[in-house]
């Protein structure tokens, strides 16, 4: 109340001053000769008279407010804290430029000023009541999809329009440090994990591709638990399951989807830390995880990814470093350690170590992506090593709508290689060309030049519809 | 000198006694400094909470915050993002000039960076300068802009690569519409 009072006396007191300022402009209008400058005391005195209004108003609003009975809370709105910007421009200038004389850069900003309302309890009792709200939902739903016409000539498959992936990414906000974020999968055809087909061609199946509760404590320090995608080189974590946020219509061999024929751990259930490492100009970042790596059953027929039990009490776990530094926008470079032991069923265990570096350039109107990794299978009690290496590069520069990319991707994986026994050598280049008809919609259309051992190479067609809803 | 002051009388009425005449002075360049300029280009100030120890933000950093890239304030309260609407003069020079993307490509580095995580929250927008002012006022971890002509003492100004607005060399400036 006594802060009603005090406004109430600051503003009649401005209200006297200011009246009195009009009257002085009246009287030296008189003594003036010149046309214009008795024409800009006009104005003048028609703007005082216009402010003398609106403080009059001001006061009488005050007054109403006098009269209504105070919240419990104690807290006035923003509305009737905050005045008309013409106020006090200037003096918020003036005090910046004061601070500025006054106290050093690093130095604490002054304190609100009494008349002002606890902006965390007003903020905090907002957001709370919203939250309690049973009526209103917190979940932010963003949906990708995509139908594709592909066509190729390997032996057995015929050209098709194809349903893709219909992504809806689930978001909310559960409190000030809590997200939650999901992303729930409608996906038809055959899976194929590691060669082995499962599952009907034509029906859907619903897959819940990531499922995470992240806590974010500050740009130091934030967790995560839940089912995610391994922070493995670049893509796996840039790109997820939405073609349209993909330049090209699908991903590179490398991070193809377990359930598609990929030889990576692309998905893990268990938590990770990331955040900044302080280093200045350098950004760097760091991502650690553990969690339950992949099955290693030999051979898969069921999902790879452990969601609910891990066939071992070995955790799988991954370690990377990426630097984002100032002086290249859009530049980043990193690599990554994943180490796990896999178990395939009457077999000796093998030692899984993952080596991946990236150096990617994305601008608004280009990107240059460059990844390559080294898939190490050890197999315990011999002195058997397989390594897998593999790598892509891609390029794209858009021009108005149109973007023409290019992509050469490889991957080697011996014969006689005990994990990934279909996959053997392939590479070859891509070319194609996005358009993005809207916003939201993208059109793709890529050629594809594959190279396989031991079988025919493979050209392919794909014209792709990728979309955001 | 009548019309001097005649004008600091005027802030002084409105406003309460300042702190110096120093801080009056300056206040009265900035204006000339914008007439001077012939209102084609009006500064635009980056403004946050009052409670925000933040006074100095360098262009680069305003950058992050803008992309989302930065999430969190040294104190370690969330940075909530304050926008204006698309093809309002102040947003354009905020994307020009500091994000250096325009309105689609925005877009999607927001889409984008929600969808990988790495940013917590897309920007809030508002549409006027009273909007932005009020839910700057209210929430301690906003951050957003305004011109000159909107600001007034509820937020704080951040000097951008220690420069205040009326400083020479200052790099926002709003290119207001001719004929308007």
């Amino acid at each position: 109340m006594g802060r009603f009072h005090a406004i109430f006396r600051r503003l009649r007191g401005r209200l006297l001053v200011t009246g009195c300022l009009a009257a002085l402009s009246c009287s030296s209008l008189g003594g003036q000769q010149a046309g214009n400058d008795q024409a800009v005391d006009k104005a003048t005195l028609q703007l005082l008279l216009v402010r003398i209004d609106q403080l009059e108003a001001r006061v009488r609003q005050l007054e109403a407010d006098r009269q209504r009975p105070v919240p419990a809370s104690g807290a006035p709105s923003a509305a009737a804290a905050t005045p008309p910007a013409t106020e006090a421009a200037a003096p918020a200038l003036a005090r910046a430029a004061s601070q500025t004389a006054a106290a050093p850069a690093s130095a604490p900003a002054a304190p609100a000023s009494a008349t002002a309302p606890e902006p965390d309890q007003t903020q905090s009792e907002n957001v709370m009541a919203e939250r309690m709200d049973l009526s209103k939902t917190l979940l932010r739903i963003r949906g990708f999809g995509d139908i594709s016409l592909h066509g190729d000539t390997q032996k057995g498959d015929t050209t098709s329009f194809s349903l893709g992936q219909l992504d809806l990414f689930v978001s909310s906000d559960v409190s000030d440090k809590f997200k939650f974020l999901s992303e729930i999968v409608f996906e038809a055809g055959a899976s194929n994990y590691y060669g082995v087909s499962s599952g009907s061609e034509n029906a859907f199946d619903v897959d819940v591709e990531r499922y995470l509760l992240q806590y974010s404590h500050n740009d130091y320090f934030n967790i995560s638990a839940g089912r995610g995608h391994t922070a493995i080189g670049y893509y796996n974590t840039a790109y997820h399951h939405s073609t349209w946020l993909q330049t090209t219509t699908g991903r590179p061999f490398l991070f193809n989807f377990e359930d598609q024929g990929g030889i990576l751990p692309i998905h893990t259930v268990g938590a990770s830390a990331n955040g900044l490492i302080p280093s200045g100009r350098l950004g760097l970042h760091y991502v650690a995880e553990v969690g339950n790596g992949r099955a290693s059953r030999t051979p898969l027929v069921e999902e790879p990814v452990q969601n609910e039990v891990d066939d071992q009490n070995h955790k799988a776990f991954n370690i990377a470093l990426f630097a984002r530094p100032e002086a290249i926008p859009g530049l980043q470079t990193g690599f990554s350690i994943y180490r796990d032991v896999l178990a395939p069923v009457n077999a000796p265990r093998i030692g899984e170590t993952i080596l991946a570096a990236h150096a990617v350039l994305i601008r608004p109107k280009y990107e240059w992506l460059n990844e390559a990794l080294l898939d190490r299978h050890a197999v315990n009690g011999t002195s058997s090593v397989f390594n897998t290496p593999g790598f892509y590069s891609q390029v794209s520069k858009q021009f108005g709508d149109y973007r023409p990319y290019l992509r050469y991707q490889y991957v080697n994986v011996a014969n006689n290689e005990p994990v990934f026994s279909d996959v053997a050598l392939r590479h070859g280049p891509s070319l194609g060309l996005r358009y993005d008809a809207s916003e939201s919609v993208a059109l793709k259309f890529q050629y594809d030049y594959t190279f396989l051992r031991s079988q025919p190479n493979v050209n392919a067609l794909e014209l792709q519809l990728g979309f955001t809803f | 000198m009548l019309r001097r002051m005649t004008a600091i009388l005027t802030i002084v009425a409105l406003t309460g006694w300042p702190q110096s005449e120093a801080a009056v002075s300056a206040a009265l360049s900035t204006e000339s400094v914008w007439a001077q300029q012939g209102a084609a280009a009006e500064p635009l100030v980056i403004v946050v909470n009052r409670s925000n120890p933040v006074d100095d933000l360098s262009m680069a950093e305003l950058r992050r915050i803008f992309l989302g890239n930065r999430s969190h304030w040294a104190n370690g309260r969330r940075i909530t993002l304050v926008m204006r609407d698309p093809d309002e003069p102040e947003r354009k020079t905020i994307l020009r000039d500091v994000c250096g993307m325009n309105e689609d490509q925005l877009k999607n580095h927001f889409l984008h960076g929600l969808f990988t995580g790495e940013i917590l929250v897309s920007p809030k927008t508002l549409s006027t300068p009273t909007g932005v002012r009020k839910f700057i006022f209210n929430v301690p971890g906003a951050i957003g802009y305004l011109r000159v002509s909107d600001l007034d003492d509820t937020i704080k100004i951040v000097r951008i690569d220690e420069l205040f607005p009326n400083d020479k060399g200052y790099k926002l400036h709003v290119q207001n519409q001719v004929g308007n």
